[in-house]
Parts: C-alpha cells; structure tokens; sequence
C-alpha cells in the first residue's frame, strides 16, 4: 500500500487528461489546421476531383453514399481498409509500408508552418517557408523506395520519373518564391500574409505566380505533368503495387500534398487569410484554397500528358529562365522603391 | 525535456548510422542514412541552427541519398541479392585498434578543449537577415568563389557526359 500512496488520484489523473485535450496547442495539432482538417479535407478533394471531372466530361460523378455522393470518400477509406493486403512475391512489403507510412508523414509535415487564420498556426516558425520547401524535398527519395521495393517494372519507371520531374522542379520552385521574400524579407510565412494587406503578391509577382504554379503541377504529379503516374502507360506508377491499406495511405498523402500545396499558393499569392471581414479568417482561407484546388483538377480535365523530355527541357531551360527573370524584377521594383507596400 | 531530446536523436543518429553500415543490402543502408542525416538535423534544431537543419534535410536526405539510392539501382541490376562477406582481413584488428586510438584521443582533445558541464551553453543566434547581409558583404569573395567552384563542378559534369555521348557516336560510326 505505501507504494500506491505516492500515484495521483484517478481524478487528477482525469482532469489533467481534460486540460491536455481542451489545451489550445493539442486542439491546434490534432484538430483544425492539424490532423483532422487535413485528412478530412484530402478526403473532400477526392470527392471534389471526382465530381469536378465528371462535370468536365458531362457525367454525374458519385451520387448514392450521402448527399451528392459526399460520404462516397468514407465508403471507399471504409472498403480498402477491409482489403487483403497483396504484395508481390518479391516484393519489399516492409519497405513498402514504411515508405506508405513515411509518405504521409512527409506529406502532412507542411501543416505545422501554414497559417490558417491570424495566429491560427502550429508553429510559428521563422523559416517556415524553408521548411515546407524541405519537406517536399523528400518525396523523391520514398517514391524511389517504393519505386524499388516494389521489384516490378511499371511502378520502377515510375518511381525514377518522379524523382527526375521532382528534383529538376524544385529548383524554379524555390526561385520562383525568391521574389516574395525579397519583397516581404521575410521567411516567416505569417509574415509573408501580413505583407500583402494591400496589394497580394499575385500582383507584383505574375510572373513568380505562373512558375510557381507550374512547378506545383509537377511536384503534385498531376496533368499534364502526370508521368510518373500515366495510367495509360504505367498503369498507376509507383504506386501500382500497393494494395488495401498501404494503397490507402499513399493516395491520401497525395491528396494531403495537394490540399497543402494549394495552400502554400493561397499564402505566397492570395494573401492567404485575408479577405472582407464577411468571414471569418480560417474561412476565407480554405475558400481560397479549394478554389486553387479546383483550378488544378479542372487542369486534369482538359489538358493532354507531356513528353518527358519535354517536361525536364521546360523546367531546366525555360521555367528557371523564368523565375530568374522573376527576380529581375523584383531587384528592380526594389531599386525603383516600390516595395514600401510590403515591407513588414 | 531537451536533454530527453538529444539522447532520443542520438540514439536516432548513432544506431541508423551503424544499420547504415551493417546492412547486408545496400538500399536498407542508405535508408539507414537518410535517416541518420534526419536525427543530425534533429540535432541542429536542438542547438538553435534551424536554418541549418532545414538544409540538411532537403540537400542531404533530399539530394544526397537519392543520388546513392540511384547510383545502387543503376548499378545493382537484381534486387534480394546479398553482398557476400568478405574474408576477415588480417590487418583489421590493427585498423581497428588504431581507429580506437584516434578516436579516444579525439575525445581527450576535446574534453581538455571543452571540459563537460551540467549547463547547455549560451549560442549566439544570428538572425537569418544578419547572416545573409554579412553573406553579401563581407563574405561576398568567399561566396563568389564557391559559386564559381559549383560552377565549375556543374560545367565539368557537363563536359565528362558530353564526351561519354561523343564516343559512343563514333563507336557506332565505325
């Protein structure tokens, strides 16, 4: 009995439990811009893909799960989550499911730097865009793992597309963001949203938008840089060869990536929160980001795939000529003095 | 709690390091790295170098190990294979023991250099604009001189894959 003396009373132990959950850190990570707002939202743009694309092509889209079919995201989660789980015989199955797990960990990794509303961020950090400019830069590597691990030849080929389209685009991706902080001298990204009350940067920055959004589409694999995954060639690219819930988790961390993505545009262009005071901040914000969602997925309906060559010919001689220029005239708008708007 | 930090990413560091090394196929060796490089960063973060560790991460684990990771699928054709030991050299034992000797005095050097003590000592940390004005000024020929070293680096790359195509074209010609 006297060793059970020193424990804390279950009702300590109860409260204290209450005060971590309703704590605002631990609502911030597990709940709105954390956890639970992106996965529910990857899961929403898969629907919204779906319906979007149906549109495009003058179909109906998912109609029986729910309302307009909108629990049909949950409907499926629910099936593959029942689903065997197949790996080929070769195959790495450990790898596979840690590359899977590292995959979302990699892709939800950007949601600790986004501000979602005025102070409405996870960690504010001082280089917060370097950070999801970093995280992003690990794809590559664990697509290439599952590209390998899957010992097969479609998600191989797919795997090193993906690290060739990524790696050569990350580097006007970069540039192309060069322009903001030189404006704002800023990484912070709350920062960066502050210094676009009066005019968003999609103004002064065209040019830097255009890339940036380009080398988005690449980074994202989408059409019509959609080469690692070409259904008609590849039949899913990498990820060909995950099944049941490893499946799952890859295809959630794509669309998490996407959903992220999408908001990195709304805080570097679309002056991210801010908005008529008709909303509320978070509000306008996701608006913002599900109208630069939709813009990308109405892409897949109407654009052709490109030619490999093409793609790395484009981002290594025109798109980084582009983002170059870019800083060009940035360095003159800041010679001219017309940067006082945005300065922090 | 930082001190709990630093032994988790040292463990992190020091274990996925020797997995890096003792891996029997060359592919787990370098995710053994990547993640090695990921608890050095870690590290960096701890010691107030945030900047740093970002840089780490995206040009080691995201440049460096995909070049080994392709460097080993190019070059090692059929997967499952395992690297066969090798004969224990005679001379290891003395590599060893002098490798042992090195590092131990490595070790002395720095307690004599830097005694340990209880309290984590006072970094200064130079804001990001600080460091990149002193960048642009008074480090401007250091900084031009590595450009023009990775230019270089960048042009002779270029020039060794241009000759590997130019052979092979007359290697077809005849």
């Amino acid at each position: 009995m006297r060793r059970l003396q020193g424990l804390p009373a279950l009702d300590e132990i109860v409260s204290l439990a209450v005060r971590i959950i309703t704590s605002r850190t631990f609502l911030e990570i597990l709940v709105f811009p954390g956890f639970l707002n992106i996965t529910l939202s990857a899961a929403f743009l898969t629907w919204l893909e779906r319906k979007v694309i149906a549109r495009v092509q003058l179909r109906i889209g998912p109609l029986y799960a729910g309302m307009w079919g909108i629990l049909q995201p949950i409907a499926d989660g629910v099936k593959l989550m029942f689903k065997e789980m197949i790996f080929p015989e070769l195959a790495d199955a450990r790898l596979l499911m840690l590359c899977a797990l590292s995959l979302m960990l990699i892709a939800a990794a950007p949601v600790v730097a986004i501000p979602f509303g005025d102070g409405l961020v996870i960690a504010n950090m001082e280089i917060g865009l370097i950070y999801v400019f970093a995280a992003v830069s690990l794809f590559p590597t664990v697509i290439l793992l599952i590209g390998w691990g899957s010992n097969s030849k479609y998600p191989f080929i797919g795997g090193l597309r993906s690290l060739f389209q990524q790696v050569s685009y990350e580097i006007p991706m970069w540039f192309s963001a060069l322009g903001i902080v030189m404006l704002t001298g800023s990484l912070n990204l709350t920062e960066i949203v502050k210094a676009q009350q009066n005019i968003w940067f999609l103004v002064p920055q065209v040019l830097g938008f255009a890339v940036f959004f380009t080398t988005v589409l690449a980074e994202l694999e989408r059409i019509p840089f959609d080469l690692p995954e070409a259904e008609t060639e590849l039949v899913m690219g990498w990820m060909t060869e995950l099944s049941g819930v490893a499946f799952m988790i890859g295809f959630l961390a794509m669309y998490i990536k996407l959903y992220l993505m999408s908001a990195l545009i709304t805080v570097l262009f679309l002056g991210g929160w801010l908005g008529p005071p008709l909303l509320p901040d978070p509000v306008w914000f996701l608006v913002k980001t599900f109208l630069v969602s939709s813009v990308i997925v109405i892409i897949r309906g109407s654009f052709p795939r490109v030619r490999i060559d093409l793609l790395l010919k484009a981002g290594w001689t025109r798109l980084l000529l582009l983002a170059l220029a870019n800083i060009f005239v940035t360095v003159i708008l800041i010679v001219l003095g017309l940067d006082w708007m945005w300065r922090v | 709690m930082p001190d709990l930090a630093f032994l988790a990413l040292s463990g992190l560091v020091i274990i996925s390091a020797i997995f890096a090394l003792e891996a029997k196929e060359l592919i787990y060796g370098a995710v053994g790295l990547a993640f090695s490089l990921i608890g050095v960063a870690g590290v960096f973060v701890l010691l107030g170098a945030e900047y740093l560790a970002m840089f780490q991460v995206s040009v080691y684990v995201g440049a460096v190990v995909v070049l080994i990771l392709f460097t080993i699928m190019l070059v090692r054709r059929e997967s499952g294979r395992i690297v066969e030991e090798e004969e224990p050299c005679r001379l290891g034992r003395a590599g060893m023991l002098i490798a042992g000797l090195v590092a131990v005095a490595v070790a002395e050097a720095m307690l004599i250099l830097a005694p340990l003590s209880p309290e984590t000592p006072e970094f200064y940390q130079a804001p990001l604009r600080e460091l990149g004005r002193s960048l642009a000024t008074s480090y401007s020929v250091a900084l031009v001189i590595l450009g023009l070293l990775i230019g270089a680096t960048v042009v002779g790359g270029l020039t060794l894959a241009k000759i590997d195509r130019e052979e092979k074209a007359d290697g077809t010609a005849q």
